[in-house]
């Protein structure tokens, strides 16, 4: 398979969207120039439709179909409105309404295709750079090191630490092995895993061990037994996970220890103590015992963080599900910010069709350096499996609904500042 | 209450005495907490517990899981829309939550589990695919499209839509063509809705119909408490006929996770210290939140007070036939074990210490005990 280059890829993710404004337009226009009494006759815009179609344009299939169902849709939308508000708004308010709704749509599209340039010309001032940073900021942050990007993670987790465990758990798991052959791939957190790791925290709050570090004889570490953590698991159910426990504890910052235990790194141990999820004890011995007072966030935290640094080892599932979730969350925002919640149109944009259109273009324009970094090869371009993400992009989660109106807030202050400045 | 009902009710109570007292000894032994006073406060808790509880007939026990419990998420009719009105009357956002956990199902028993493979997210799917599926129902082809597992076959993807049907208690519409576009072959398409009288509830509030289009619209107001509400409504009329809402496992779902809401309900808050650093992190929140002794999650202690609990919830719920299906074998103390861990996102850790948010039901359950124990020192 040829590595898609970038201007390939934003050639694509406009095909669809350069389609949609002239056939805004061009409606905007035919609204405006009817008279009213035309206009409160619905048929004729049957008629217009008919037309339309008939309109010989040498196109690919694919665009004609789509180009038909939009326009379809923004027809069959007008007539709605005229036909429920016929009685209780004045015609040329019926009227001002659509050419307002057409105007917020227009801006919308025009936001959608000027969000980046084909040469990523002044980088820092484009709309995806900018909500982009904005997103990695608060869900996936680079740094330096573990410890760096675990303490971002930390403090942005008051707020936003659903939508981080959201885009852990990817919902397509089931696709997922835990125990990969390749030890570097990363898989997304599954529901059983988040059990599991609950369970951890649980059990290292109530019942931890101590045990002598193996790096500092004067620091003894809380441990827990691994049999404790799949106790509880009947039927064998947990047994992948079971037998695959070392390579979850490398995600979570642990170790096991002797086989039967399970530590938190030495490393890790720092990041702990500095958070605040482990505290000194000193003992009559003079040894330093080390108490875990982990939160529910602690351990997710590590393996959102691990994520982050390693982002090049990242499983298919993951890769797709988190490029997803950025890419939805910004269509949405830019949506959000240009169009009321009244407008006739919204539904067309939130369509699974126009998504699928848009949203995977996207999806691996985020996959470049200068965003999210991962590998874009990975990114499905199956029309089966995009259904099954679009269908429940996160629209119904209130953790996502809410990033997303903060989203618009910033994105409305870039607008402010952009008309400013010009 | 007939001879015999009785006679197992006492049990039951006389169970739970026993159980508390050993709880008790155990909690005696052992001290985990590092909040002073905590270990005195809970074995007080449970003293009083042990001793008000079992009073006038397990009147407590009535009146709090018949008045709270049952009302609000288990109404006890035999008609699927009264029920699912009152449920849906009394939801709250935090109460979506339990049951989320609930319809999660557990994750031991995950495998045989209500919802097969496709727990966890399902009702969020379902919500999504009603929203955008035309005229308020779902296509066969559009859930294949939503939750199959492209690694099991076909037949198994067909019957975890009928377990999600059956769960939720929808209908099936059949839509049959003749020829259809593509292969010009007889084509059945079945559409998945509500039942009318639950529809006819929903109009207005969470669902409309189009003039123009004489489609059903789903509103703004449309979530996932609809189907919340459908699941528990369905559970409600069917109790005595576990076939039929999920057999034991869904039994011994139900009755763990209600008899740790109890349980949790009844905690005593704790004050901790002005210097204790949980108060200074920004996720604990002083007004809806308060720590809850660590020693009550301790093993030996909680193990012995939801075993009697889990029996009382499912006599007072489905009656004999939910007690029978209790698990009592080896695999029981496993399942109770692992109640103790769920719920982790209502109570959360924070710190290293456990904090219950005071919900509703907690709110509602810890009252109606406040309230008898006030009585009963007022007359004494």
């Amino acid at each position: 398979m040829v590595r898609e280059k970038w201007t390939d890829i934003f050639a694509r993710y406009l095909t669809y969207l350069s389609h949609l404004v002239p056939i805004l337009k061009e409606t905007k226009r035919t609204v405006q120039n009817m008279s009213l009494e035309v206009m409160m006759d619905i048929k004729i815009f049957d008629k217009i439709k008919m037309d339309e179609e008939k309109r010989l344009v040498k196109r690919v299939r694919a665009l004609s179909e789509f180009s038909a169902y939009y326009r379809g849709k923004v027809f069959e939308n007008i007539k709605n409105f005229i036909y429920k508000y016929s009685e209780d708004l004045e015609p040329i308010d019926i009227k001002d309404y659509l050419i307002e709704f057409f105007d917020e749509c227009i801006s919308a599209l025009q936001i959608l295709i000027n969000i980046t340039n084909p040469d990523q010309k002044k980088l820092n001032s484009t709309y995806l750079y900018l909500l982009y940073k904005y997103l990695e900021d608060l869900l996936l942050p680079i740094g330096k090191n573990f410890e760096e990007i675990y303490m971002k993670l930390n403090k942005t987790s008051v707020n936003w630490y659903e939508c981080q465990r959201y885009m852990m758990i990817p919902h397509t798991y089931y696709r997922e092995t835990v125990d990969n052959p390749d030890f570097f791939e990363i898989p997304g957190i599954s529901p059983k895993l988040y059990q599991i790791i609950n369970n951890i925290t649980s059990l290292y709050n109530l019942d931890p061990n101590y045990y002598p570090c193996p790096e500092d004889s004067n620091i003894e570490i809380p441990v827990i037994l691994i049999n404790d953590v799949f106790e509880a698991f009947i039927d064998n159910i947990a047994h992948e996970e079971q037998e695959a426990i070392e390579k979850i504890c490398e995600r979570l910052g642990l170790r096991v220890l002797d086989e039967i235990f399970l530590a938190p790194k030495y490393d890790f141990i720092d990041v702990l103590i500095k958070n605040d999820f482990i505290r000194e004890n000193k003992q009559s011995d003079g040894k330093i015992r080390l108490i875990p007072q982990f939160s529910n966030e602690t351990l997710i935290l590590s393996y959102l963080a691990f994520v982050s640094l390693r982002r090049g080892f990242l499983s298919k599932e993951l890769i797709n599900w988190i490029s997803m979730t950025f890419a939805f969350i910004i269509f949405s925002t830019i949506l959000k910010c240009q169009l009321s919640d009244h407008n006739i149109f919204y539904p067309i944009f939130t369509s699974l069709k126009t998504q699928e259109k848009v949203i995977p273009y996207m999806m691996k324009l985020l996959c470049f350096n200068n965003y999210l970094k991962l590998d874009r090869m990975k990114i499905r371009d199956s029309v089966q499996y995009r259904k099954e993400i679009f269908n429940f992009a996160g629209s119904s989660i209130d953790c996502i609904k809410e990033l997303i109106l903060d989203l618009s807030e910033y994105l409305n202050k870039i607008r402010k500042k952009n008309k400013e400045g010009v | 209450m007939s001879g015999i009902d009785n006679l197992e009710w006492e049990k039951l109570l006389t169970e739970f005495s026993k159980n508390i007292d050993r709880s008790i000894k155990k909690l005696e032994e052992r001290d985990i907490d590092n909040i002073p006073g905590a270990k005195q406060a809970l074995i007080e808790r449970l003293k009083v517990m042990r001793d008000y509880f079992p009073q006038n007939n397990g009147d407590l026990f009535i009146k709090s899981i018949n008045e709270k419990i049952q009302n609000a998420f288990f109404p006890k009719t035999k008609d699927l829309a009264e029920a699912f009105e009152r449920i849906i009357k009394s939801r709250s956002h935090d109460q979506d939550f339990i049951i989320n956990e609930l319809i999660n199902g557990f994750i031991s028993s995950r495998s045989k589990t209500i919802a097969l493979n496709v727990q966890g997210t399902v009702i969020d799917r379902l919500v999504e695919a009603f929203s955008k599926g035309p005229d308020f129902q779902i296509v066969d082809h559009q859930f294949y499209a939503m939750f199959s597992d492209p690694n099991k076959a076909r037949k198994y993807v067909k019957e975890s839509l009928q377990d999600l049907v059956d769960l939720f208690g929808l209908e099936a519409k059949e839509l049959i063509v003749e020829k259809d576009k593509r292969k010009s072959e007889r084509k059945v398409y079945t559409f998945y809705t509500f039942p009318e009288k639950i529809l006819e509830i929903l109009e207005g509030e969470y669902v409309y119909t189009d003039e123009v289009l004489g489609e059903k619209m789903v509103s703004e107001k449309f979530d996932k408490t609809v189907f919340i509400s459908l699941f528990l409504a369905n559970i409600s009329v069917h109790r005595d006929d576990l076939k039929k809402i999920g057999g034991v496992y869904t039994v011994n779902g139900i009755c763990n996770i209600f008899s740790l809401i109890f349980l949790i309900s009844l905690m005593p808050k704790l004050d901790v210290d002005e210097t204790n650093p949980i108060l200074k992190d920004p996720s604990y929140d002083s007004n809806r939140m308060s720590v809850i002794p660590k020693s009550w999650m301790m093993k030996e202690v909680l193990l012995d007070l939801l075993e009697p609990l889990i029996k009382i919830v499912a006599y007072r719920l489905g009656g004999g036939e939910w007690l029978k299906a209790i698990d009592t074998t080896e695999v029981r103390r496993k399942i109770h074990n692992q109640t103790r861990f769920i719920l982790k996102d209502i109570n959360r850790w924070i710190l290293g210490e456990l904090c219950r948010v005071e919900i509703d039901i907690f709110v509602s359950i810890g009252s109606i005990f406040a309230e008898v124990i006030v009585d009963t020192s007022i007359e004494d």
